[in-house]
């Protein structure tokens, strides 16, 4: 009834609207029609068009479920990514300036993406430009936690290129200070007391840093002492060393290394067994003997999957063929194995450290060969000759001949080589740097893929990373 | 007896408070210098800086120097004047007086702190004369 | 008595075996075989599976033991001497070659040793740390009229020192001279001169405790 009356007066309306137009479409503005039951509506014929998640399905299209109905949310279309997370330069755990971008799956490394450069100085190429001997404090700043291990290197690449030979007493002194044969096996202590302290810290556990670290300041006293320095040398020269042992050195490190051992073995008190320490490293960061070949690791990161492969044993330089010593290696190339085999290779150290006390020959310490090493303070003062020598090395250097070289030793963290390439000048032409740490960083995307994130930390860790050589 | 008990070391304790002159001095000396120990002077330089030995302490902590009243509590490492700089870091037994490698002669000069930060500061300046000099323009 | 000492001593140097006999057990499961051919196996055998290694380990896991032992190490370093040395008071070893901060030198009569030969600028590794100009003096004798170092280029090699043919430059065995600011650093010749002056008696000393090396 009242649609009806509704009807009536809207009908009577019209006319009195102003526009025709509207007028003529008043019919369809206005619901007039009282058939209801002649009105299409939505049939199931209809919605059967609709059933579907598209409109028109494809062969793909077609299996797909359609999403229960819902009157009140929209659906909305996800793009799905996994979290990309900024891994240092700043991240205490981060090996000085490592930036990591690791692409997270939930707490699951999918993708590690080292950047490195950013200590990047350029010393290849300013090698270029210095003498032989104004590039040799280069060497020390390259990895700046195994210092006399670089400089050796380079200067057996030198050694190589003149031909000569370094008195027996100076190759001891390298020997065992620098990790190499005295102090090159300090400097491998120096290194892997670095290595282990700075994993276990970057795993949770503070005190073997301490400890280690107290021990590490010693080592420093006696670089000191030998070269000047602390840290950065400038020690092994080309024919040689810079000085000789200051009296009583050997002494102290005799009295250092006597008890080195047991420090050791507090540290293993506080790791090797400890459940958490076992369970953070062991199976963590596996690298295969094969792969580790293959990625190009050298030192306790191939020795760590099991391969025999120690320069020192296969290509002994400087005097190492006169010393008995072991190398440890790994089985299974986790992050445990690693940490035993660097453990043992400082305790082989220590023995190589002992040969060298008792067996420490008389005599020179560096070549005679006048063209190459600097006279004594004493000779230049009262030869001309030797004066004039001084002036020359001083100035202009020495010359090598012309040729090029690979040398490599085994630095504690691996194969560290240079490659020399001597045009005959005073100068290098090139100096190519091979940096062990590069490689194993490089492999850092294949021993940390489907880790954990805190596993990358003890990955990192291991591979012990050091960024003035990797960047160079 | 009083050895094995470690009674000893209350009284070597009152002793080491004796020495430095009351509980007052004690107090304050701990506060300056984070320690308190008994040592034997071994020497005064020129500044009133006193240079203190114990070797009963380990090898590190055996020489020690107490600075002088006057610097209170603005002592710096610096402080330390040549001559007695090899006998605090241990490169000699020997204390100035009877290190005979030790030279004296007229031109050397008074030690003086790490002045930075300070009026008295180091600020570089040409020692040559300048190469090239302006024109100064004649007057009238 | 003396027997009965090194009998003591001899126990207590193995002792641990008997104090602790897991640590032996241990030892079997973590180092390797013994070395041959040079080359050292770590940590390349199986845990022993006898029933007795199986309940001691059951028996570690279950009792913390290596942890507890852990913790007994950590809790002997409190009563041993702490190994930190306080600072500006007491302070560390250095020895007569240690390399800090620069000093040009005079003989004794007071005449200034350095004589421009400019070796040292010559041999820095740091190219330009060193500036050196000379000119001939009233009485005419050659001395450099500006002898800089860049305090903030110099690596601290030695290598000045070791040019020097007339023991001018040295680095001293200064090593407190941090500034606030880096032209403090810029030093001139006065400034080194001044810091020879200063520390003329331990350069001295230093060169003299290293004579029989140089």
């Amino acid at each position: 009834m009242a649609t009806a009356i509704m009807n009536t007066v809207l009908r009577k309306t019209i006319e009195f609207l102003p526009s025709k137009a509207f007028t003529k479409n008043a019919v369809a503005l206005i619901y007039t029609s009282k058939h209801l039951d002649a009105k299409w509506s939505p049939d199931a014929e209809w919605f059967e068009q609709f059933k579907g998640p598209v409109m028109y399905p494809n062969e793909i299209t077609k299996n797909w479920a359609m999403q229960p109905w819902n009157a009140t949310k929209v659906p909305t279309e996800k793009s799905v990514k996994n979290v990309t997370l900024n891994f240092g330069p700043q991240h205490p755990a981060a090996h000085g300036v490592l930036r990591l971008v690791l692409e997270l799956d939930g707490e699951v490394v999918k993708r590690a993406d080292p950047h490195i450069g950013l200590l990047h100085r350029g010393t290849e190429k300013l090698i270029e430009y210095k003498t032989y001997t104004q590039a040799l404090p280069y060497f020390d700043r390259l990895d700046y936690v195994s210092m006399m291990c670089n400089e050796q290197c380079y200067s057996l690449a030198i050694e190589k290129l003149l031909n000569i030979d370094v008195p027996l007493r100076a190759k001891y002194i390298r020997v065992s200070f620098s990790a190499t044969v005295l102090f090159a096996e300090i400097t491998r202590i120096l290194n892997h007391i670095m290595a282990i302290g700075c994993h276990a810290l970057d795993v949770g556990a503070l005190t073997p840093f301490f400890w280690l670290f107290e021990e590490r300041e010693k080592m420093f006293e006696f670089y000191e002492r030998v070269s000047g320095a602390r840290m950065h040398a400038a020690y092994v020269r080309p024919g040689g060393v810079s000085q000789d042992l200051p009296l009583g050195l050997l002494d102290d490190i005799y009295e250092w290394a006597s008890k080195f051992n047991e420090r050791l073995d507090e540290v293993e008190d506080l790791l090797t067994n400890n459940r958490i320490w076992v369970q953070r490293t062991t199976d963590i960061g596996i690298i295969s003997a094969e792969d580790a070949l293959n990625y190009g690791f050298s030192g306790v990161m191939l020795r760590g999957s099991g391969i025999k492969w120690d320069l020192r044993k296969t290509q002994p330089y400087d005097s190492y063929e006169l010393f008995e010593f072991d190398v440890p290696i790994g089985t299974k190339g986790d992050c445990y194995d690693r940490y035993l085999c660097r453990l043992e290779e400082m305790r082989q150290s220590l023995r190589i450290i002992d040969q060298c006390l008792n067996k420490m020959p008389p005599g020179e310490i560096k070549t005679d060969d006048a063209k190459l090493t600097t006279p004594s303070r004493h000779e230049m003062k009262t030869s001309m000759e030797a004066l004039i020598h001084h002036f020359k090395l001083f100035t202009q250097g020495y010359q090598v001949p012309p040729g090029s070289t690979y040398t490599a030793i085994e630095a504690p963290k691996g194969e560290f080589g240079v490659y020399l390439v001597s045009d005959g000048s005073s100068k290098p032409y090139r100096c190519k740097i091979k940096a062990p740490g590069f490689a194993h960083l490089a492999g850092l995307e294949k021993v940390g893929k489907n880790h954990m994130l805190a596993d990358i930390v003890a990955i990192i860790g291991t591979l012990d990373v050091v960024f003035g050589e990797i960047d160079r | 007896m009083a050895k094995f008990f470690g009674i000893d070391r209350f009284f070597q304790f009152l002793n080491t408070i004796k020495e430095t002159g009351g509980i007052r001095a004690s107090l304050y000396k701990l506060y300056r210098m984070d320690n308190l120990r008994p040592g034997t002077l071994v020497g005064t330089d020129k500044y009133g800086n006193k240079y203190y030995e114990n070797p009963h302490y380990f090898y590190g902590r055996n020489r020690w120097v107490e600075y002088a009243e006057k610097y209170g509590l603005d002592y710096d490492a610096s402080q330390v004047p040549a001559e007695w700089y090899g006998w605090l870091h241990y490169k000699t037994d020997l204390t100035p007086d009877k290190d005979p490698s030790r030279p004296h002669y007229k031109w050397m000069a008074d030690h003086t702190e790490n002045l930075s930060g300070t009026p008295g500061q180091f600020m570089p300046y040409s020692t040559t004369r300048p190469k090239i000099e302006p024109w100064i323009p004649p007057k009238a | 008595m003396n027997s009965a000492i090194t009998k003591i001593f001899s126990v207590a140097k193995t002792g641990s075996r008997y104090v602790r006999p897991s640590a032996q057990l241990i030892n079997q499961r973590y180092i390797g075989s013994p070395p041959k051919d040079g080359y050292i196996y770590v940590n390349d055998k199986d845990p022993s599976m006898d029933l007795n290694d199986i309940t001691d380990r059951a028996a570690q896991t279950i009792f913390f033991t290596e942890l507890i032992r852990g913790f007994g190490v950590t809790l002997a370093q409190i009563f041993k001497e702490p190994a930190t040395i306080n600072y500006p008071f007491e302070k560390g070893p250095l020895s007569p070659r240690f390399r800090g901060e620069h000093a040009l030198r005079r003989y004794p009569s007071g005449e200034e040793r350095c004589i421009a030969c400019k070796l040292c600028e010559a041999i820095c590794p740091a190219q330009q740390a060193i500036t050196i100009e000379a000119e001939e003096r009233a009485d005419g004798s050659r001395r450099t009229t500006r002898y800089d170092i860049d305090m903030t280029k110099c690596i601290y090699c030695g290598f000045c020192q070791e040019a020097c043919p007339v023991d001018a430059i040295v680095e001293g065995p200064n090593f407190e001279f941090s500034t606030e600011t880096h032209e403090e650093l810029l030093y001139n010749k006065e400034k080194l001169l001044n810091n020879g002056d200063k520390w003329e008696s331990e350069i001295a000393a230093n060169i003299h405790a290293d004579h029989l090396y140089r």
